[in-house]
């Protein structure tokens, strides 16, 4: 991403002006090192389970989080959810529409935060904890690091929806909303791929 | 230009508020560049501390335990708080400068990143005062030996200081790369940059790739030692092997991050002090990347015995390591001929990086010979090895460093006879300690134990190498001296006292604020020479 | 810039290079491993020279070429123009690049054949023995031939093995990760928890009868240094008399009672062990009458005992080795004055004199 940008600069010789802002270089610098933080806790997802002769492990039913997915469902499609309605947002703010900024930012923010009560309270009805095997560490680790993100994300979309209030976005200068909006598109991806992970794919090796 | 010195007095001396407060690239840069020192310091005496304890057999001085507490905060502290701090320290005194950039890119998240680094030496560091003491299984705290059940609460700060080491790191890295593709001057094209900005930049993505996957491995470590986790306990279901797969992930390209940089001092001093361009620019930047690159698929080289590796792939991909380090060798060796050296203290200690770098590279070649390794690993030629590519070459490029930018950072020069006394002493001290280390390492001495068998034939040169870590030691001395004369009394530098090449000559020393009144045209990696030839052969 | 250089750094340079060039010639001489024992290790060994040579005649050219440099292209005071601004040389830079290649390819294609032999596994190997580690003490398990059932378990840290046969060595932790080295076998191999690595080798016929040396190498914990073990090399014929003697031996004796019957009034000496150490390096007991040593164990999980040996190397008294915390009563038979060493058989290093009179 970051050496196309640079060869559109070479070409154009100085590119200080070219190209993607400085911000939203940043916010994709940064989630490219969120991805590998990622892939260190799928790496070690896939190491146990693939030294598990079984998975998820025997001795404990609720392990088969798939028997109980309903709520997980709900909450997995208000996130995706969430993600066009911040897209939303985006398209609105970069017509200069700021009414409609904030009007799906706040959206955005509400479902992010149903997301993380839904999670939350799934937690409680799960059955199993961190402790219990391998399969309880790897699913709170996972599950647990993506809530904290989305968390982040809410943080981050709150002050984006405060600013917007402020009117400090216009079609021109907001830089800030494309990079949050990038920053929770990639959560709700690893959402995606958590989800299918551990609830559709319970049983393939 | 004649207010430099003037500028000396007023830009620099504005008292403790501003340094604790800026956001000045340059202010930063030293900022960095003071902590890592004072950390190479405090990492030398637990260096001494362990050497004292080894310079004969039996235990004189320490416990066992406090033995390794001292080795592992020893390495803990060079590493992490010395090495990548120091080369990150002058990557943000000299990148924007190189480039013609008025600051880095993000300034607050540059201050940021560097105060996480004084907040982690204290909580690692803090592991001395907990009942158990500081971590003491190794800085590589391998697992099962690094849980709770083993290790006391040092090792819980120890974690906590790397996850700040690490965003620090990170958010630096996401800095330099936003600074390098987004801020350079009208002219100055990815390929007209000096070398030592390309290191910088491959090391950043090193650092964006790598370390985000140390902070997953610590923080599973983390979970298993206090939230009853599983993953690297093969008691409790986990795997020991996983802890060392995804730590040498990050760690193996690490080494990188520890000398690219370093590479790239010594790729600026030796043109400058030959007065040639850098030969091969080109393949010099490729060999980088392609070091960069190969860094990522090289780390299970570090466990060659653990039984748990394909061995002929690692072997193979580090053997191909040796082919960019070697074309970087021949570069600079090639850009001293036919040249005209002055032999000023920078370029003694880029000599002295290139003969010890290449001993560091030689015996490195060692372990990648798979049954080879399985001799020497875990035994003192490791320890030669990486005091040979993390002291003989990253040390070294250091203080060329130092002594080439000094005066451009303070406006004055560093004293020339100091600086090469101290190069002798250091020079002799280094390979003193660290040479004999290969012959113990053959001989079957391990790696990190406290004690000997005095029969095992080991004294004599474990004595030897206590000498020369002392030596090195006393070498630092004539430093710390010339630092504080040329402070109160230093020789004024002038703007270009090396008649250097790239676009940090071409300001003030220091240069002010925002770094640029204006900006040589800038035609290729040397605008700076470009100007003074122009100018005198026109 | 163009001052003239202060005298006596330079001469101290050429000293200091001096000084270099004599360590590290003084160094070559000494880098050369042990001679290996192993049929294995000898491969390793020719392979370590190998590198060894190519190390060195690149050592010489590169290191070589920086000194002529240094040497040949000093700024001289006439040296006003600038040098030829050569950017690069297209031949040269392929050239060294592609020699590096090719040599690094061939030195691969070398170790990985070297490799295949160091690390090929017998499928009937003459003899199976399983070490075992824990902190921070080494035993080992002669197995059957069915490589399932422990024969016989040797607590004190000595492996003995034949001499010109195939072993095969199975590893396994009780805890953390160790790693298995014998300096003069060029080998080791780590003891990683919940993997059972393993490897073979073959002892030289001609080294039967010494006795090599052996330590853990992987980082283990507190009293990391103290994991040493020996290897015995003995002739099959030795070896076997040898674990047939201790078989025997080993049903024979079902375990020394602890507190065994000594006499009343007999004479108790107190020793303890803590950190892999005596408390104590010098005991005394009296002459001519059976005696008691009460000995407390203070590690927790490691083992220890107490082993008596006469002043000719025979030994007198061997005690249970138990782990710690935990304590016995050792009767000690009636003894002739004289000066007498004990030790612990887990841990050779652990040792002091017994003074009887």
């Amino acid at each position: 991403m970051a050496l196309q940008v640079s060869d559109h600069e070479d070409a154009a010789g100085h590119g200080a002006e070219q190209g993607i802002s400085n911000v939203i270089l940043g916010m994709i610098l940064f989630i490219c090192s969120e991805v590998m933080f990622f892939a260190g806790l799928f790496a070690a997802y896939f190491n146990v389970r693939a030294n598990s002769p079984i998975w998820p492990p025997a001795g404990n039913e609720h392990f088969h989080v798939a028997n109980e997915i309903a709520l997980p469902l709900v909450i997995t499609t208000l996130l995706i959810i969430s993600s066009f309605t911040c897209q939303l947002g985006v398209w609105s703010i970069r017509r200069g529409d700021r009414q409609g900024l904030i009007r799906n930012i706040s959206v955005t923010v509400i479902l992010g935060v149903i997301f993380l009560i839904g999670q939350g309270y799934d937690y409680t009805q799960l059955g199993f904890t961190l402790a219990d095997g391998t399969f309880g560490t790897t699913f709170f680790t996972l599950t647990g690091f993506h809530g904290a993100h989305v968390l982040g994300g809410v943080l981050m979309l709150s002050v984006v929806l405060y600013r917007a209030t402020a009117g400090q976005f216009s079609a021109k200068h907001h830089d800030m909303v494309e990079a949050v909006s990038l920053y929770w598109h990639f959560v709700d991806v690893v959402w995606i791929v958590l989800f299918s992970l551990l609830y559709l794919l319970p049983t393939a090796r | 230009m004649a207010t430099t010195t003037l500028r000396t007095s007023t830009g620099y001396r504005s008292g403790l508020y501003e340094w604790l407060t800026t956001t000045d690239h340059k202010k930063i840069g030293i900022l960095y560049l003071a902590n890592s020192i004072l950390m190479f310091l405090l990492g030398g005496i637990f260096a001494l501390v362990v050497r004292l304890e080894l310079a004969q057999p039996g235990l004189q001085f320490l416990s066992d335990s406090a033995y390794n507490q001292a080795f592992t905060i020893h390495a803990s502290l060079m590493l992490f708080l010395f090495v990548i701090p120091v080369l990150a320290g002058f990557g943000n005194y000299i990148v924007p400068l190189m480039i013609g950039a008025p600051d880095m890119a993000f300034p607050r998240i540059n201050a940021f990143s560097f105060w996480l680094l004084p907040l982690a030496a204290i909580v690692m560091l803090s592991g001395f005062a907990t009942g158990g003491g500081a971590a003491a299984a190794g800085w590589t705290e391998y697992s099962p030996l690094a849980q709770a059940k083993y290790e006391g609460i040092g090792t819980d700060l120890w974690i906590v200081a790397l996850l700040l080491i690490g965003t620090s790191s990170i958010l630096g890295a996401i800095n330099f790369i936003v600074t390098i593709f987004k801020m350079r001057a009208p002219g100055m094209t990815l390929l007209r940059m000096p070398v030592m900005v390309w290191t910088v930049l491959v090391t950043s993505i090193l650092v964006l790739m790598a370390t985000p996957v140390l902070t997953s491995a610590l923080i599973m470590l983390f979970i298993d030692r206090n939230l009853g986790g599983h993953f690297f306990d093969p008691a409790t279901g986990g795997n020991a092997i996983l802890w060392q797969n995804t730590f040498w992930f990050y760690s193996h390209p690490a080494v990188y991050i520890m000398v690219l940089p370093a590479m790239g001092i010594i790729s600026e001093v030796l043109p400058v002090f030959s007065r040639k361009p850098l030969f091969g620019y080109k393949a010099f930047i490729f060999a980088t990347a392609a070091i960069g690159a190969l860094g990522f698929s090289v780390w299970a080289h570090h466990m060659f015995t653990t039984g748990a590796v394909y061995l002929p792939f690692f072997s193979f991909m580090t053997f191909l390591i040796a082919i960019p380090t070697g074309v970087k060798m021949f570069n600079w060796i090639a850009t001293m001929f036919r040249g005209q050296l002055t032999f000023s203290t920078p370029l003694l200690y880029a000599i002295g990086f290139l003969t010890m770098f290449l001993i560091g590279g030689i015996n490195g070649a060692f372990s990648a010979a798979v049954p080879v390794d399985f001799a020497i690993h875990d035994t003192y030629w490791v320890v030669a090895h990486i005091h040979y590519v993390l002291f003989g070459g990253s040390v070294f490029a250091v203080f060329a460093g130092l002594y080439y930018w000094w005066p451009k950072m303070f406006g004055r020069r560093l004293n020339e006879t100091l600086g090469k006394i101290q190069f002798v002493f250091m020079f002799i001290g280094f390979n003193l300690t660290f040479f004999p280390m290969h012959i113990l390492g053959l001989s079957g001495m391990p790696r990190r134990i406290a004690d000997y068998d005095p029969n095992a034939g080991w004294n004599d040169l474990n004595l030897l190498a206590t000498i020369g870590g002392f030596t090195i030691a006393a070498s630092l001395l004539p430093f710390l001296w010339n630092v504080f004369i040329t402070f109160r009394s230093g020789e004024p530098a002038g703007d270009d006292p090396w008649e250097g090449n790239t676009l940090e000559w071409a300001t003030s020393s220091p240069p002010p604020p925002y770094n640029f009144d204006h900006l040589p045209e800038i035609r290729s990696e040397r605008p700076v020479f470009d100007a003074r030839h122009r100018a005198t052969h026109a | 810039m163009s001052k003239p250089r202060p005298r006596l750094p330079r001469r101290a340079r050429n000293l200091a290079a001096l000084v270099a060039v004599a360590v590290l010639l003084a160094g070559c001489a000494g880098l050369e491993p042990p001679a290996a024992v192993t049929a294995q290790g000898q491969d390793t060994r020719n392979l370590y020279d190998l590198v060894f040579i190519v190390g060195v005649a690149i050592f010489v050219l590169v290191e070589g070429l920086i000194i002529f440099a240094v040497l040949r292209y000093r700024r001289k005071p006439t040296d006003t123009e600038l040098p030829p601004q050569i950017h690069g040389n297209s031949v040269l830079e392929v050239i060294w690049t592609v020699i590096p290649t090719a040599l690094v390819v061939v030195l691969f294609v070398l170790s990985w054949q070297t490799l295949n032999k160091v690390n090929a596994v017998s499928p009937s190997p003459a003899l199976t023995v399983r070490a075992v580690a824990a902190q921070f003490q080494w035993s080992f398990e002669y197995l059957a031939a069915d490589g399932q059932t422990v024969q016989y378990e040797q607590l004190a840290p000595e492996l003995d093995l034949p001499v010109g046969v195939d072993v095969h060595v199975i590893l396994r932790s009780k805890d953390v990760i160790h790693a298995f080295y014998v300096p003069k076998f060029l080998f080791k191999r780590d003891v990683v928890p919940g993997r059972e690595n393993n490897f073979d080798f073959t002892i030289d016929a001609a080294d039967a009868n010494q006795t090599f040396r052996g330590q853990c190498a992987e980082f283990c914990g507190t009293f990391h240094s103290t994991m040493l073990f020996s290897v015995k090399a003995l002739t099959p014929t030795d070896f076997n008399a040898w674990l047939q003697g201790q078989i025997k031996a080993a049903a024979a004796t079902p375990a020394p009672a602890p507190s065994a019957s000594g006499g009343v009034a007999a004479t108790t000496v107190e020793l303890s062990a803590h950190n892999i150490a005596f408390d104590q390096t010098a005991l005394q007991a009296p002459a001519g009458q059976p005696f008691v040593i009460k000995f407390t164990n203070n590690d927790p999980g490691v083992t220890h005992n107490v082993a008596i040996t006469d002043s000719s190397g025979q030994q007198v008294f061997k005690g249970e080795i138990f782990a710690g915390p935990d304590s016995r009563q050792y009767p000690i038979p009636a003894l002739a004055a004289g000066t007498y060493s004990f030790a612990c058989s887990v841990h050779p290093q652990m040792t002091g004199t017994l003074t009887v009179k």
